[in-house]
């Protein structure tokens, strides 16, 4: 079944004219096979990516992931690019958790080294702080909250002599975003995320040990650092309350500039300025350090995660291979002009040559990293750099295909827990309600995902991790 | 899409399919009474014993908005807000006055013995206030 108005164009690349609705300014394109775009078809998304199609100065076409979902204004696993100056940025398009994204560590270790992840995972789960109203052990001065705004995971290495020199590399943009300003980040957004740096925070975030599966291409994978059995841990958190508050407020914000600017929505959450307007200026400082509080935060979390292994294991080392944003706007070149490319549940996958990219990655492309669902594979990608096809963007996960309240329903966490257990995947949340809700039968099938991101030629599949142990937040 | 929970006697809420997110509609009598309803599903959402006895002083809540919907959707990222920073969950509101955009509040925190989905925003996708011949009905997503 296909979804109206959208003709299939290529193997799983699916388009929409701007004839399909009024107001859209450019066409829409969906990466999916047919069972994706089935599921896709299934909620509001695809309204939701054609609403995206009519805002000022968006240009190219929308462009939905094979992971796209419904959710708040854009839709999760939606890219959208608007020109400079006067194209517009939308806090909505980036969504609340500004640099939600995921990092990567490898360690020397096999899983004959680490036949019990049990021990570490009790570690971890007392040195970092998960779920609703916890604070990390680092309280922030207003010096130094502003220092880390503005500086990101450097000054987080060099300041406070957490994490390594050597990770700074191996993180999208250096860990820090250019033209963030603290000042244009409110007090309330400071207090909101002072205390929260090094923390996971809830909802989908996590924590995971796990064992390389499989290796698909050899020489990408001895280039990012991995090898068949190989224990690596992912990191999956944002810039917290810090961030939240920041969307929240410049939504607010932009609404009340909507009129001067001439603009007219189909959904309030897309409320949006242009990039060259001070409130649209304000907000890309704002979202700038947001990033960057995140990219710290994960650096924390790194931290905390290598004292966990040189504490319990015979190898505490763990190289950091990539870190990635998957909710953020980036001001990039494509098809020769400077865009804002919006990413809301979307990840960069620069292609083979990208100066952005660390010299020893430079000839395979950027690792692009797709976690599973909980309980199921997650994948290493190479990215190919398709300008053309998707801004350079992949998909950001398996992304949801039942709701929270459909998926408790249907599944009770105690069970799932104990099914999980039987699997040899060690699961640590405190709340069986919470657990039902990530349930893996909740989302697409990641495999399927990943194998139409390699089918369109958007990134190549480097290697299969699946879950040991999981600290869900 | 309905979850197809219960219908309840104003004021109550139920929650709506959503894939990503968490999508509720309220009902009330009157508009105060949904604003007070909207706080009581946000902080059962927060914690399983947000209807347990405060443990914090009241807090007097003031708040102006250009109309209805938006003083939903700053009321309830008000809460978001306090709650996150003082660590607890209001289950205890009072809206003292309330008229289309002015609201004045009194709320009393608990701090939860067991938290459960951490909210970011109360957003304003697919927001909307109306009078009903019953009273009033919301709707709100929450990306969560």
């Amino acid at each position: 079944m296909g979804i109206v108005g959208f003709e299939r164009t290529d193997d799983v690349i699916h388009e929409a004219s701007k004839n399909l609705r009024p107001g859209m300014g450019v066409p829409a394109r969906i990466l999916a096979d047919d069972v994706l775009l089935d599921q896709i078809a299934r909620d509001r998304s695809v309204e939701q990516l054609l609403n995206v199609a009519t805002l000022p100065g968006v240009v190219g076409h929308v462009v939905g992931m094979p992971d796209m979902h419904e959710g708040y204004g854009f839709p999760v696993g939606g890219v959208a690019a608007t020109a400079l100056p006067d194209g517009i940025i939308s806090p909505g398009g980036i969504g609340f958790d500004i640099n939600c994204g995921v990092r990567l560590l490898a360690s020397p270790l096999t899983r004959r080294d680490l036949p019990d992840v049990e021990p570490i995972l009790h570690e971890l789960m007392r040195s970092v702080p998960a779920g609703y109203g916890r604070s990390g052990r680092l309280e922030l001065q207003d010096r130094e909250l502003d220092r880390i705004l503005e500086g990101g995971a450097p000054e987080i290495v060099h300041a406070l002599h957490l994490g390594l020199p050597e990770d700074l590399e191996h993180i999208e943009g250096g860990g820090c975003l250019g033209g963030a300003s603290a000042q244009a980040v409110s007090e309330r957004a400071k207090q909101r995320g002072r205390d929260q740096l090094g923390t996971l925070g809830g909802g989908n975030h996590f924590l995971e040990i796990q064992r390389v599966q499989a290796i698909f291409d050899p020489d990408a994978a001895r280039a990012f650092g991995l090898s068949l059995d190989q224990i690596t841990v992912l990191i999956h958190t944002g810039s917290r309350g810090l961030g939240h508050q920041v969307c929240t407020e410049y939504v607010e914000r932009m609404h009340a500039g909507l009129a001067r600017h001439g603009i007219t929505l189909p959904d309030r959450q897309l409320a949006c300025a242009p990039c060259s307007s001070p409130e649209g200026r304000d907000y890309l400082a704002a979202m700038g350090a947001a990033a960057n509080f995140a990219f710290a935060n994960r650096e924390v979390l790194t931290h905390r995660v290598r004292q966990a292994f040189a504490a319990l294991t015979r190898d505490g080392r763990l190289d950091l291979v990539y870190d990635v944003a998957h909710n953020v706007a980036k001001i990039e070149r494509h098809r020769g002009r400077e865009v804002c490319v919006h990413r809301k549940g979307a990840t960069r996958a620069f292609g083979p040559g990208s100066t952005e990219l660390p010299a020893a990655y430079r000839a395979f492309g950027q690792p692009v990293l797709i976690p599973g669902s909980m309980g199921t594979a997650s994948f290493v990608l190479a990215g190919c750099g398709a300008s053309e096809l998707s801004f350079a963007s992949a998909c950001h996960g398996a992304g949801r295909a039942m709701s929270r309240t459909a998926s408790k329903r249907m599944v009770h966490g105690g069970e799932l827990r104990k099914e999980l257990a039987a699997r040899g995947i060690v699961v640590r949340c405190p709340s069986n309600a919470e657990l039902a809700e990530e349930a893996p039968t909740a989302y697409k099938d990641v495999e399927r995902v990943v194998d139409v991101i390699e089918r369109a030629g958007v990134a190549r599949k480097v290697a299969r991790l699946i879950p040991l142990g999981v600290l869900k937040g | 899409m309905d979850d197809g929970s219960a219908t309840t006697t104003p004021p109550g809420h139920r929650f709506i399919e959503h894939t990503g997110e968490l999508e509720l509609r309220f009902e009330a009598t009157d508009f105060a009474s949904l604003l007070e309803e909207s706080a009581h599903a946000l902080a059962g959402i927060l914690a399983e014993d947000a209807d347990g006895a405060p443990t914090r002083a009241p807090e007097r809540i003031e708040l102006a908005a250009p109309d209805r919907e938006s003083l939903l959707v700053g009321w309830l990222n008000e809460l978001v807000y306090r709650g996150e920073v003082n660590k607890c969950v209001y289950g205890k509101v009072h809206v003292d006055r309330a008229s289309d955009r002015h609201l004045k509040a009194t709320v009393c925190g608990r701090e939860p013995s067991s938290p459960r989905t951490a909210v970011k925003a109360a957003t304003w996708h697919r927001l909307r206030v109306k009078e009903t011949p019953a009273g009033f009905e919301a709707t709100v997503v929450f990306d969560v």
